[in-house]
C-alpha cells in the first residue's frame, strides 16, 4: 500500500466532511439547542487532523493502483463514521462513544438502524447531521470526492469503483468526474422533487428535508419515535413510498431518461425485475393482511410502503410490521435478502446478482442432463462472462457467511433466533429494523458494546459490498510498495 | 472533444492515454475482456465489449455523436469496415490504421468509397520518420500536406549559408543552381515573419521552407544541410518498414542493402525492390556484416522484429563506427538502456503512429472550419499552416495570383492532380486543387476569408 498516498486521499475526505457539517451547524444555530459548539468543536478536530496529512504528505507515486483504491475505499466509511460520531458524542445528545458511532455508521451506510430510545429529545442540529449522513451515504463519499475534486489522482475510477454497489461497474460518461457529476445532478434532482412533494403533503420544511434525505439514501433516519406513522397522513405515505422506490432504481435508468434514450431506459431487465418484485410482494402482504382484519386499501397502502421500505432497504415504518402475519413477514425477509438495484443507493445484495444467479443455477441444472450443451447467460441483453459469474459465486459465499456468522456472534449477547439473524442479516443489507427485539418499534440500544461494533463492522460491510471492508484485514494490504 | 477508440492494443491505449490527457472524452470498444480490464484500472476512459463493426456496440459507444472515430485494431479490413459503419452511424471524421502494402496502391479510391478521412500506415510513418531522421537530421520538425506529397523544414541559417544577406527575390537569380523552393515563415527572435520578396535572412533565423519532396531534399543538399553525405544504408530485417524505407531511400537516390534472414521473404523483397541490394543472411552475424561492408555505410538501420537482435546489431554497428545507427524498438522500456550503451536514435512504431494521429487529433481540436483540410501551428502557434481544397464556384477560382490579395497570408503552394507547384505571379487556383496556405491571422476558416480580388 502506497501509505503516503492513502492517507493524503483521507486528509482530504476528512477535510471535505468538516466543510459537509457546515448545514448542520447552520440548523444548530438556528434551533439555538447548545448543539453548535459540538459541531464547531468537530469541524475543528476533523478539519485539523485531516489538514496534516493532506499537506505534509508528498507522495512520489500519484498513482492510485486497484489496491490503494480498496484501502482508501474501506479506511475512508471506517474513519469518516468515528468523525462523523463526534457531534452526537460531545452534545452529550449520545453519551456512549460506541453508541455514536453505530448511530453515525448506520447513518452513512444508509441502515437506519438507531440505538436512541427518544429520538425526539436530540437537539435538531444532531439530528439533521444524522440524517444527512444518509444522503451523504447514498450516493457515496468518494463519488462525491471524485466530482467535487477531480484532479485528486488520475484514476479516480477505482475509488468510485470500490464504492459503488454492483456486480459489474460501468460509467455514464466516459470521463469519471463527469460521470459523478451526473449522478449526483441526477440524485439533487429527485431529491428536490421529493422535498417539493412532502413539502405540499404538508410537512413543514424540518421534516420535509430529514425524510427527503432518510429516502433519498435509503437510510431510513425519521426524527421521530413513530417514524412515518407519526404523520398519520396517506398521502406523505403514498409519496414516501414511490420515492423509495425511486431511489432504489439503477440511476443509469435515469441517465438515459434524460438523455430521451427511452429504448435503453424502458429495456433494462434489472428494473422489471425489481419493480415486478414490488408488486408481487405488495399484492401477497395486501392478500394477507386483509383476511386478518384490516381494510383493502389500507392493507394496500400499508403493504406498498412496507414492501418498498424494505426491498429498497430503507427501513422506514408507518405500522408495527412485527405483528403481521408470519407469511407477510416471511415476504418482507426475502425482499431484505434481496435488495434493490445495482447502482442505485440502496444497500441489499442487489436484484441484478440475485437474477444473474439465478439464470447460473437453472444453466447447472440443465448442463447435469445435457453435459456438452454450450450456453451462455444474457443479461441486460449482453452475454456474461464466466469470470464474473465465478466472482459473483464467491461473492454470494461471502455475504451469506456474513450473514451467518453475524448473526451466531449477536446471538451471544442473549438474543433469540430471530432478533439474532434479522439484527445481523438488516444491518448487512442496509436496511434497519429487523423482527422480534430489533423490530420496527424496538431499536438495538440494548446490545452490548462489542454486539454493536460488529453490526456496524456488518454495515459497512454490507454498503461497500463486503471486499473493501475484508481487505482491511489482509497483512499483504499493509505492506509497504 | 469526443473521441472512440475501436481496439484497445498497444496503439490504442497509448492513444487513449495521451488524449485523456489532453482532456479528451474518450470511449474505447474492444472485444476482449482482458483488454478492457487492464484499461478500466488505469484510464479515466469509458470502455464498451464489442466488435467495431458491430453497429450497436458503436452506438452503445456514442459513435453517433464522435467528433474522430479512430479504428486500431490489428486488422485492417476490421478498421476500414468500422471507420464506414462509424461514419453512417453519424461520426464526423475517422481514422483507420491500415497497414498491408497489397491495399497500398488501392488506397485512394477505398479511401473514398468508405468514407475514411485519415489512413495511418504506422510502418509507413515510421520509415517516413526514419528517412527524415537521415534526410534533416538537424530539422525541428517537417510538417506533410497533400497526403505527404508537399513537405515543410525548417532550419536555422547560419553565417555563410547562401541565402543569408540576400532579399528573398534574388537568391535564386544568385544560385542559378539551387532547387526553388519556398520560404514561407521565418522565426526571429519573438517574431514570426511571413517573408516578401524584399526579405532579406540574417544568421540565426529559423527559416521554414516548403515544397515537394524531391525539392526539398535537393535543397538541402545543395545548401549543405542534407545528409547528403548518406550514399548507402544497410538496413537489417526485411519487415514492412524496410520495404517501405527502401523505396524512400532508393527514389533519394541513395544506395540500399536489406539482410534478410528468411529465404522467401528475401526473394519477394529482391521481386519488389530490383534496385536494391538484397542479402539473405542473420544480421547478427557479425562477419556477414563485415564483408557486406559494414564499415563503409554511412547509416546502419536495424528493423527486425526482435528488439533483442535489433539492440545487438545496433551495438555491434555502433562499436565499429558507423555514423548514424537507428535502432527500432517496441517496448517503452527498453530506451534507457539503450542509451547508457550508446544507441541513441530509437524508433518505435507505436509512438510514431501516436504522434501522427495525435497531431491529427490535435489539428482537428484546433481548427476553426469543416472546409480545412489540415492545419498545424508553426513557430509556437502563432502561424498558423493550412491546407484547404479550392471550391467550385468561389471568386478567387481561375484568377491570377497577381490579382488577388492575401493579407497577413501566404499561398504557399498549390497541388493539382499531384503535381506541386509553387505559385508565381500568372499562376491561379483552380477548383478541387489543393492550396496550403500560411496565415498569421488565427481562426481562418475558408480561403475565401483570405483570398480577396483586387
Amino acid at each position: 500500500m502506497n501509505y503516503k498516498l492513502v492517507f493524503r486521499l483521507l486528509g482530504r475526505l476528512m477535510m471535505l466532511e468538516a466543510v459537509l457539517m457546515l448545514p448542520s451547524l447552520a440548523v444548530s444555530l438556528i434551533y439555538g439547542q447548545g448543539d453548535a459548539l459540538a459541531f464547531v468543536l468537530t469541524m475543528g478536530i476533523t478539519a485539523g487532523i485531516g489538514a496534516l496529512p493532506a499537506f505534509l504528505l508528498k507522495p512520489r507515486r500519484s498513482d492510485l493502483n486497484a489496491r490503494d483504491g480498496m484501502a482508501v475505499a474501506g479506511l475512508s466509511w471506517a474513519v469518516l463514521s468515528f468523525f462523523g460520531a463526534l457531534p452526537a458524542f460531545f452534545s452529550g445528545a449520545i453519551p456512549g462513544l460506541v453508541d455514536a458511532y453505530f448511530e453515525t455508521v448506520s447513518g452513512f451506510t444508509t441502515t437506519g438502524s438507531t440505538i436512541l430510545t427518544d429520538i425526539e429529545a436530540l437537539p435538531r442540529g444532531i439530528l439533521f447531521w444524522r440524517s444527512f449522513t444518509h444522503w451523504i451515504g447514498g450516493m457515496g463519499v468518494l463519488v462525491l470526492t471524485v466530482a467535487l475534486l477531480p484532479r485528486l489522482s488520475g484514476r479516480t475510477s477505482l475509488l468510485a469503483k470500490a464504492e459503488s454497489p454492483g456486480p459489474t461497474f460501468s460509467k455514464l460518461l466516459p470521463r469519471m468526474s463527469d460521470s459523478a457529476k451526473v449522478l449526483y445532478g441526477l440524485y439533487l434532482l429527485l431529491s428536490l422533487l421529493e422535498f417539493v412533494c412532502l413539502m405540499l403533503a404538508g410537512m413543514n420544511g424540518y421534516d420535509a428535508l430529514i425524510h427527503t434525505f432518510g429516502t433519498a439514501g435509503t437510510g431510513g433516519f425519521s426524527n421521530y419515535n413513530a417514524s412515518i406513522a407519526a404523520f398519520q397522513s396517506p398521502a406523505i405515505e403514498w409519496i414516501i413510498g414511490v420515492f423509495m422506490t425511486l431511489f432504489g432504481v439503477n440511476f443509469a435508468v435515469y441517465f438515459h431518461l434524460v438523455r430521451r434514450e427511452w429504448g435503453v431506459a424502458v429495456r433494462s431487465e434489472e428494473l422489471w425485475v425489481y419493480l415486478s418484485l414490488v408488486a408481487l410482494a405488495t399484492l401477497g402482504i395486501t392478500a394477507t393482511l386483509v383476511p386478518a382484519g384490516t381494510g383493502f386499501w389500507t392493507a394496500l397502502r400499508q403493504a406498498f410502503f412496507q414492501s418498498a421500505s424494505v426491498i429498497s432497504t430503507t427501513g422506514f415504518s408507518t405500522t408495527n410490521f412485527d405483528l403481521w402475519p408470519g407469511l407477510a413477514k416471511s415476504i418482507l425477509i426475502v425482499l431484505m435478502c434481496v435488495g434493490a438495484c445495482a447502482g442505485s443507493t440502496a444497500g441489499g445484495f442487489k436484484v441484478s446478482r440475485a437474477v444473474l444467479l439465478t439464470k447460473a443455477s437453472f444453466r447447472e441444472i440443465q448442463r447435469t442432463l445435457t453435459p456438452r450443451k454450450v450456453s451462455v447467460i444474457r443479461f441486460e441483453g449482453k452475454s456474461v462472462q464466466e469470470d464474473t459469474l465465478a466472482q459473483l459465486g464467491v461473492y454470494s459465499f461471502l455475504y451469506v457467511c456474513l450473514a451467518l456468522l453475524g448473526g451466531f456472534l449477536v446471538s451471544v449477547a442473549g438474543t433469540d433466533l430471530t432478533a439474532s439473524f434479522t439484527a445481523a442479516l438488516t444491518c448487512l443489507a442496509n436496511v434497519g429494523p429487523g423482527f422480534g427485539a430489533v423490530g420496527p418499534v424496538e431499536n438495538f440500544a440494548f446490545f452490548p458494546a462489542p454486539t454493536k461494533l460488529l453490526l456496524s463492522f456488518l454495515m459497512l460491510a454490507g454498503r461497500l459490498e463486503v471486499y473493501p471492508i475484508l481487505v482491511l484485514f489482509m497483512p499483504s494490504l499493509w505492506k509497504k510498495n | 472533444m469526443r473521441i472512440v477508440i475501436i481496439g484497445g492494443g498497444k496503439l490504442g491505449l497509448s492513444l487513449a492515454q495521451n488524449l485523456v490527457n489532453e482532456k479528451h472524452d474518450v470511449t474505447i470498444v474492444d472485444r476482449n475482456d482482458a483488454v478492457l480490464q487492464k484499461g478500466m484500472d488505469t484510464l479515466d476512459a469509458m470502455f464498451i465489449k464489442g466488435s467495431g463493426v458491430s453497429s450497436e456496440a458503436l452506438k452503445e459507444a456514442g459513435a453517433q455523436y464522435a467528433d474522430i472515430v479512430i479504428a486500431a485494431t490489428t486488422w485492417d479490413e476490421i478498421n476500414m469496415l468500422s471507420c464506414l459503419t462509424a461514419k453512417k452511424l453519424g461520426a464526423q471524421y475517422a481514422i483507420a490504421r491500415i497497414r498491408d502494402p497489397e491495399y497500398l496502391e488501392s488506397l485512394p479510391f477505398l479511401q473514398k468509397e468508405l468514407d475514411i478521412d485519415y489512413v495511418i500506415n504506422p510502418e509507413r510513418s515510421t520509415a517516413r520518420e526514419i528517412s527524415r531522421m537521415l534526410r534533416f537530421p538537424f530539422a525541428g520538425s517537417l510538417e506533410t500536406f497533400a497526403r505527404g506529397r508537399v513537405e515543410m523544414v525548417d532550419f536555422r541559417a547560419a553565417e555563410g549559408d547562401q541565402m543569408v544577406g540576400l532579399p528573398l527575390k534574388d537568391i535564386n537569380k544568385k544560385n542559378k543552381n539551387m532547387p526553388q523552393v519556398l520560404i514561407c515563415g521565418v522565426e526571429r527572435g519573438d517574431e514570426a515573419i511571413i517573408p516578401k520578396g524584399d526579405f532579406i535572412i540574417e544568421p540565426g533565423d529559423q527559416v521554414h521552407v516548403v515544397s515537394d519532396v524531391n525539392t526539398i531534399t535537393n535543397f538541402f543538399n545543395y545548401i549543405g544541410k542534407g545528409m547528403a553525405t548518406v550514399r548507402s544504408v544497410m538496413i537489417m530485417g526485411g519487415s514492412r518498414i524496410a520495404f517501405y524505407l527502401a523505396q524512400m531511400l532508393i527514389a533519394m537516390h541513395i544506395k540500399v542493402s536489406i539482410i534478410e534472414v528468411n529465404p522467401q521473404k528475401a526473394r519477394r523483397l529482391s521481386e519488389t525492390l530490383p534496385e536494391a541490394n538484397i542479402i539473405e543472411g542473420d544480421g547478427t552475424d557479425q562477419e556477414l556484416l563485415e564483408s557486406e561492408g559494414l564499415a563503409d555505410v554511412n547509416a546502419f538501420i536495424t528493423l527486425s522484429d526482435r528488439d533483442e537482435e535489433n539492440m545487438m546489431a545496433g551495438f555491434y554497428a555502433v562499436q565499429r563506427g558507423v555514423k548514424k545507427v537507428i535502432v527500432k524498438s517496441s517496448r517503452d522500456n527498453y530506451s534507457a538502456i539503450m542509451h547508457n550503451i550508446g544507441l541513441n536514435t530509437i524508433i518505435s512504431t507505436k509512438d510514431v503512429a501516436c504522434n501522427v494521429i495525435l497531431r491529427t487529433v490535435r489539428s482537428r481540436a484546433s481548427r476553426s472550419s469543416a472546409s480545412v483540410e489540415r492545419m498545424y501551428r508553426l513557430m509556437e502557434g502563432r502561424v498558423e499552416a493550412l491546407e484547404f481544397i479550392a471550391g467550385v464556384d468561389e471568386p478567387y477560382i481561375h484568377v491570377p495570383m497577381k490579382d488577388l490579395s492575401a493579407p497577413d497570408c501566404l499561398v504557399a503552394v498549390i497541388v493539382r492532380e499531384g503535381q506541386v507547384r509553387v505559385p508565381f505571379g500568372n499562376d491561379t487556383i483552380e477548383a478541387g486543387d489543393h492550396v496550403v496556405i500560411l496565415s498569421r491571422r488565427t481562426g481562418v476558416s475558408s480561403l475565401n476569408e483570405v483570398l480577396k480580388v483586387k
